[in-house]
């Protein structure tokens, strides 16, 4: 039992502490001891992950917890390396949940305090699964105690509900799929990933399994077109649970598709990771064009965990790519800006939901076009988003930075590396990175400009007031190791690498060096710290040389602000964060499809005077328009039959057993 | 194509500008000095017949093109050094005047054109009249005339620039 046993344990035994204490202690302590023992399972997790990145390695086998094949853990680097950020993000998720609670602010009942160390376990146990039958059981705890955890405030709001369906609906389904492919899998092989691994199936076989395990896991990952729960649960779900969600559950459908595609089964066809890379530059780009015109904040940012994933995955379809091509160099490189991406966007993600989650406390309000002047009153709040959203941006100095330039390197040098198909698809590859790239900065600056800056739009905005310390300590903990990520990532080099062989099996150290990130193969050199400096010095200098030309001015006069004539602005001439994405919106007009709708009210006397004009818009998800929609109108069709069916004549019932029974007996004696 | 039949109107119609006369001996308003020969003005019609606009119109077109003289009329007052103020001032536009003025840079050049415009002319001591511009700011050149002719506007402003 080495250190990653014991984290593992100390996990384990957190999760059934922190039930206890959700079940058992009066409601003022509760919250506080629950986020204790979520903390604590974060840090446990943690610990073991940094252990198994540093090189170390546990397996256990517990035959007697689970019937049949019993429970089977191993934690390796690529595991490892989603425990240590899944850990991170606990770990400061419980410490914000801490802050956040009380003043009838986040969640306070048993049963749903009960189910955060049970999710917080859950998840973090899900990449140390070493066996199908562990992988499914804790799939779906994990599954259904954030369903427990999203359905937290569904007395308050009707729409928490909806999004609880939508969840419940698309996660089991996402778990159909899995189970299908697993144990279409295991029924060739055995049950243990070791055994999974030394079979081979038939390609058609192999790419069944595949096609099955990637549907379930990029569900969760909210893929497009299977992300439409995304969005709803994480806007709706209560703060502390939306940064567990959005920046450590999420990423689990990376991993087991990474674990499934590239360890389980070996790296396979191309057409798979063509699948792979299409669908995740399909939900980068559509998961940034409705963030940049939404205007709820936390559907924002939970359209940006689409975006973030859908490059996550595109990393990880061009390294399948590279890597059924025979470059082993460039697969280990685009996976490794894959995992880091992961990680970046975890950093920046839980800060910019705790962030919102500030605001939401403090003014109880989501909607961007209720808020702005939060900079006056909430400076640290507005600060650490500004940080968070440098990160979202992908340019210099933030962190999102880093991972992106890594990822547009693979995928530049792609051009040797395959036939035709590569030759086109990388290219386009590129350009969509690029274009989410431009359009991230649209959305952030949005959120941050229309949200924080200016004057506020109304009177919950003018009265609020910053959080209390554990929630700016746990939001100043994401922001530094933010600017960690995005100053010297050259520290995860080993990690890293560490991670992506325990993947392709192939010993490649794709990012190596201390002040420049140095690619291996690849004549590319970039150093996020002097780019950072001389950002930083080009700042200083212009701040300096305007300055010194203000001094040699000889007289400033204060003027009142020149308004046209019109009288004093108001906050309501300010940008709104519909009218600031506007020409975005009208550019993409064909993809977003938005729905406006004029009402006009003539005078009674005359048609020609009008009395009153009504203007309303939305802009819906398109895919759950188009795609759901009528999947649910022909469920709701089918459901009629019901009734028709089961009419309650006791006669018809009989009948229906005579004819069951008997075709059973007709069918078993011509086949025997 | 636009832009052909654009470049043959060019070609066809030629040069229509008046030759210019020769330039003001010095500058009408020491104020306006250290402009240096470029003046920006913002005109304001504080309850005109449109008459002066007009006419200040045809300044800035083609013909008599004041902008050659480096006058340019600007689309705000905090563009501007120079007000180009027309009509009598009436009890709407007081306010609105006085605060365009106080949104001109310094040294603020005020330019009263026309008869109402110096004092009221026509409409002096009308219901809705307030009075002449120099009741509500304080004015450096005026140009009388109604409306003033197209050269003594031109005259007016190159007093202005010293161009």
């Amino acid at each position: 039992m080495n250190v990653i046993g014991w984290a593992l344990v100390g996990v384990c035994g957190l999760a059934g502490l922190g039930v206890v204490a959700a079940l058992s202690s009066p409601r003022r302590a509760r919250s506080a001891l629950v986020g204790v023992a979520t903390a604590g399972i974060g840090l446990a997790g943690l610990v073991g992950g940094v252990v198994a990145l540093g090189g170390g390695s546990f397996q256990a086998r517990l035959s007697g917890l689970l019937p049949l094949s019993g429970v089977q853990v191993a934690v390796d680097p690529l595991g490892g390396w989603f425990m240590a950020v899944t850990g991170g993000v606990l770990a400061v998720a419980g410490l914000y949940g801490i802050g956040y609670a009380g003043h009838g602010h986040g969640p306070a009942g048993r049963g749903v305090l009960a189910a955060l160390p049970l999710f917080a376990a859950a998840v973090l146990l899900v990449p140390a699964a070493a066996g199908v039958s562990t992988l499914l059981v804790l799939w779906e705890l994990m599954a259904a105690a954030s369903l427990v955890l999203v359905l937290a405030e569904h007395r308050a709001r009707p729409a928490v509900a909806q999004a609880g369906w939508w969840y419940a609906a698309l996660t089991h389904l996402g778990f159909v799929a899995i189970l299908l492919g697993l144990v279409l899998y295991a029924a060739h092989a055995g049950d243990s990933f070791a055994d999974l691994r030394a079979t081979h199936l038939s390609p058609g076989l192999r790419g069944v399994v595949f096609v099955l395990v990637f549907a379930g896991f990029g569900s969760k990952a909210g893929l497009v077109p299977l992300h439409v729960w995304l969005p709803r649960a994480h806007a709706e779900a209560p703060s502390p649970v939306s940064i567990a969600l959005s920046a450590a559950m999420v990423n689990l459908g990376v991993y087991g598709v990474v674990r499934v595609g590239f360890d389980l089964l070996g790296g396979g066809s191309r057409w798979w990771w063509l699948l792979v890379l299409a669908l995740g530059a399909v939900s980068a780009l559509y998961g940034i064009l409705q963030a940049a015109v939404a205007s709820d904040l936390k559907r924002l940012l939970a359209y940006s965990t689409v975006e973030n994933m859908g490059l996550v995955f595109l990393g990880v379809g061009a390294a399948g790519v590279f890597h059924a091509s025979g470059a082993p160099a460039l697969a280990a490189l685009a996976l490794s800006a894959a995992l880091l991406h992961v990680l970046n966007h975890a950093g920046f993600k839980a800060l910019l939901f705790a962030a919102a989650g500030s605001v939401l406390r403090a003014t109880g309000s989501r909607g961007l076009d209720a808020l702005g002047g939060l900079r006056a009153r909430m400076p640290v709040t507005t600060a650490l988003f500004a940080v968070g959203a440098l990160g979202a941006v992908a340019l210099p100095p933030g962190n999102g930075f880093v991972s992106e330039w890594l990822l547009l390197q693979s995928l530049v040098h792609a051009l040797p590396a395959g036939g035709v198909v590569t030759a086109v698809a990388m290219p386009v590859a590129v350009a969509v990175v690029a274009l989410t790239a431009g359009l991230a900065v649209a959305t952030f600056v949005k959120a941050l400009g229309v949200g924080f800056f200016a004057r506020p739009r109304g009177d919950a905005a003018a009265a609020a007031t910053e959080s209390p310390p554990a929630m700016l300590a746990a939001m100043g903990v994401l922001a530094a190791v933010c600017a960690v990520l995005a100053l010297v990532p050259t520290v995860l080099g080993s990690a890293l690498s560490r991670a992506v062989d325990a993947a392709t099996g192939t010993s490649a150290y794709p990012v190596h060096g201390w002040i420049s990130l140095r690619l291996a193969g690849i004549a590319s050199t970039m150093s996020p710290l002097v780019v950072a400096v001389a950002v930083a010095l080009a700042v200083a200098g212009t701040a300096g040389v305007l300055r010194l030309m203000a001094v040699r001015v000889e007289r400033r006069r204060a003027v009142a602000l020149w308004d046209c004539g019109a009288g004093a602005p108001t906050a309501r001439m300010q940008y709104t964060a519909t009218s600031f994405a506007e020409p975005l919106q009208r550019v993409f007009d064909d993809v977003l499809a938005p729905e406006p709708d004029l009402d006009v009210t003539p005078h009674v006397e005359s048609a020609y005077l009008v009395a009153r004009v009504a203007y309303q818009q939305r802009v819906p998800d398109r895919v759950e328009h188009a795609l759901y929609a009528p999947l649910i109108a022909a469920a709701r069709r089918l459901g009629r039959l019901g009734p028709v069916l089961a009419n309650g004549s006791v006669h018809r019932y009989l009948a229906y057993g005579f004819v069951g029974v008997t075709g059973l007996l007709l069918v078993l004696a011509v086949a025997r | 194509m636009a832009v052909f039949s654009l470049w043959r109107k060019i070609r066809r119609v030629g040069r229509v500008a008046e030759p210019a006369a020769s330039p003001p001996p010095g500058s009408s308003c020491p104020k306006a000095a250290r402009l240096g020969g470029s003046v920006q003005l913002r005109h304001v019609d504080a309850g005109s017949c449109n008459g002066c606009e007009i006419e200040i119109g045809s300044v800035f077109g083609p013909v008599y093109d004041a902008e050659r003289y480096g006058a340019r009329l600007v689309a705000s007052p905090r563009h501007a050094d120079a007000l180009v103020v027309t009509g009598p001032v009436t009890r709407n536009m007081a306010v609105a005047l006085r605060r365009t003025f106080e949104a001109v840079s310094q040294p603020r050049i005020v330019v009263a054109v026309g008869d109402c415009a110096v004092d009221a002319g026509e409409f002096a001591g009308g219901y809705g009249v307030h009075g002449p511009v120099s009741d509500v700011v304080p004015v450096d050149v005026r140009l009388p005339g109604c409306p003033p002719e197209p050269e003594a506007i031109v005259a007016a402003l190159r007093g202005l620039t010293g161009r």
